[in-house]
């Protein structure tokens, strides 16, 4: 995997502020003041009313299961005896969608439309937003 | 366009694990190839596209390694695995037109080396990850393309209850027709007991559920109908020919569940060709994944929407079946050309030199290309006639 650059989440100038909340356990997402709509990934420019006037804000952490897949093969030093580790889309209540990993839960409990929350894993120094199931009977000890 | 113009020239390199050998290297000897099987000189060849592949390795300087002194029409291409349609397509309308006689189409790639698995090649083993938001990627899981495609396939399965058996029919029938085609990299049987046992690597996706990587090149030449008919080979005709893209500004990754860019790539493709689903009696379609040929197929219309499971386990597209498809074996199990794969077997079929695959009814070959997430699409329809 190379030096550790390659494989710790490294902000920079214009994702700072997402890895900062994330450490403060805030899932922070990019919004338009212009057209009030929330962007993801970050962008320097609104794509939908092209505004500049961007601005960071602390999202609900909530949302669906887009879909879902069960990672089976070690990609990355974080991943080894974990496996196997649920990928998930998530489309948030803003109107975005966030590939991230689903914790705490079953893996063949999940379905597309589950409602999920964010949580926050300590990496490295950093900290990564994952989510688990809204409903505390789907979900298994971490 | 229906019909004004074909695909006179086909060069196809050696593939697979071929090592020492740059993409350039490949990319000269497949044109060469081409030109050669067209019965053409190089000093016909009066305009060039070219894509490269996941590895870069060809561009503009190809020119100067095939040692053409002079062109009419020149670009490098890119929309992934739409790339090779789109530039047949761009091909056919340059010499329609009279910008260009003979124009050539060139896709070569070298991404597999000595001692590294396939897997590494396109899974990001030897990129850089960035800084930033894309940071995070790979701490989830997620490298190069099968991830979300195998996510696609999940949400098929969440909604319309699409199997794994069913997925696992397009894997089998595509390898029953790699066992008919010399130049198929998987050419054994493959049972579905087998497919099942073939390991994980994103669930809902097998190994097998995912296309080879391959090394080699492939060249295509298209030239006027009336041209065509004075060379060397059996013409097959440009009958159709569209491309549609589709992006969502707001999610990053589309909702392949709904009607994709293929459903609007078809539309305008089969207006031009003045043809219909029905008329189609080969389909060589960009099986990147299992799940892209359901998917392909559901936009296309040979089944409704959620039924392509059913669709493919009835065993429509194998050998025998009523909807012959990748009928050299395809990405899965022959050689992974992005969009050339597809194109390459449509030609064999339409100048009837597919051998003990060959499909006796090639009157209409439907090949399609997909790229990025289902992003980009590229239609084309071929025939042994002109109208």
């Amino acid at each position: 995997m190379g030096d550790q650059t390659d494989w710790i989440p490294t902000p920079d100038e214009q994702s700072a502020p997402f890895f900062a909340g994330a450490r403060d356990g805030k899932l922070m997402l990019q919004h338009c003041n212009a057209c009030q709509r929330w962007l993801h990934p970050v962008r320097s420019r609104c794509p939908l009313c092209a505004s500049t006037d961007l601005e960071w804000a602390k999202a609900s952490g909530r949302g669906v299961v887009y879909s879902h897949g069960l990672l089976q093969r070690a990609s990355h030093p974080r991943h080894e005896g974990r496996l196997p580790i649920v990928l998930a889309v998530i489309d948030l209540e803003e109107g975005v969608r966030f590939s991230s990993n689903l914790v705490e839960v079953e893996p063949e409990r999940v379905r597309a439309g589950m409602p999920v929350e964010v949580a926050f894993e300590p990496v490295s120094e950093a900290a990564l937003p994952v989510f688990r199931p809204v409903d505390p009977t789907f979900r298994r000890e971490g | 366009m229906n019909g004004a113009t074909a695909i006179c020239g086909l060069g196809l390199t050696e593939m697979g694990r071929v090592y020492e050998r740059t993409a350039t290297d490949f990319a000269v000897e497949a044109t060469l190839l081409a030109l050669d099987d067209a019965g053409l000189e190089k000093a016909d060849l009066d305009g060039l596209l070219i894509n490269a592949g996941i590895t870069q390795g060809i561009d503009l300087s190809l020119v100067a390694a095939l040692g053409i002194p002079r062109l009419n029409v020149l670009t490098q291409m890119n929309a992934w695995g739409s790339s090779a349609g789109q530039m047949v397509g761009y091909a056919a309308m340059a010499v329609a037109n009279g910008l260009a006689n003979h124009v050539a189409c060139v896709f070569a790639d070298a991404p597999l080396v000595p001692g590294e698995a396939t897997g590494k090649a396109y899974a990001g083993g030897r990129r850089r990850v960035r800084g930033g938001m894309g940071s995070l990627y790979p701490l989830y899981g997620y490298f190069g393309a099968i991830p979300f495609y195998a996510m696609s396939a999940r949400r098929h399965m969440d909604l319309y209850g699409t199997t794994q058996d069913q997925l696992g029919a397009v894997a089998v029938q595509t390898r029953a027709w790699a066992e008919h085609s010399p130049r198929a990299t998987k050419r054994e049987p493959l049972t579905l007991d087998q497919y099942h046992a073939s390991p994980w690597v994103v669930e809902p996706f097998h190994v097998l559920d995912c296309c080879l990587v391959s090394n080699g090149g492939v060249c295509i030449i298209v030239t006027t109908a009336e041209r065509a008919r004075s060379l060397r080979q059996p013409p097959v005709y440009v009958r159709g020919l569209a491309q549609a893209h589709q992006f969502d500004l707001a999610r990053t990754e589309l909702d392949s569940s709904t009607e994709g860019a293929g459903a609007v790539s078809a539309r305008t493709a089969f207006a031009m060709a003045d043809a219909t689903l029905d008329d189609v009696t080969i389909c060589e379609l960009y099986d990147c994944y299992t799940y892209t040929v359901i998917s392909t197929l559901e936009d296309y219309g040979f089944c409704k929407r959620g039924e392509g499971g059913p669709f493919v386990e009835s065993g429509v597209l194998g050998p025998g079946g009523s909807l012959p498809t990748n009928t050299g074996g395809g990405e899965l199990s022959a050689y992974y050309m992005w969009g050339m794969t597809p194109i390459s077997e449509a030609v064999i079929q339409g100048r009837s030199q597919g051998g003990a695959r060959q499909v006796e009814a090639n009157d209409l070959i439907l090949v399609t290309g997909n790229g990025g997430m289902f992003n980009h699409h590229a239609t084309l329809l071929l025939s042994p006639t002109a109208s």
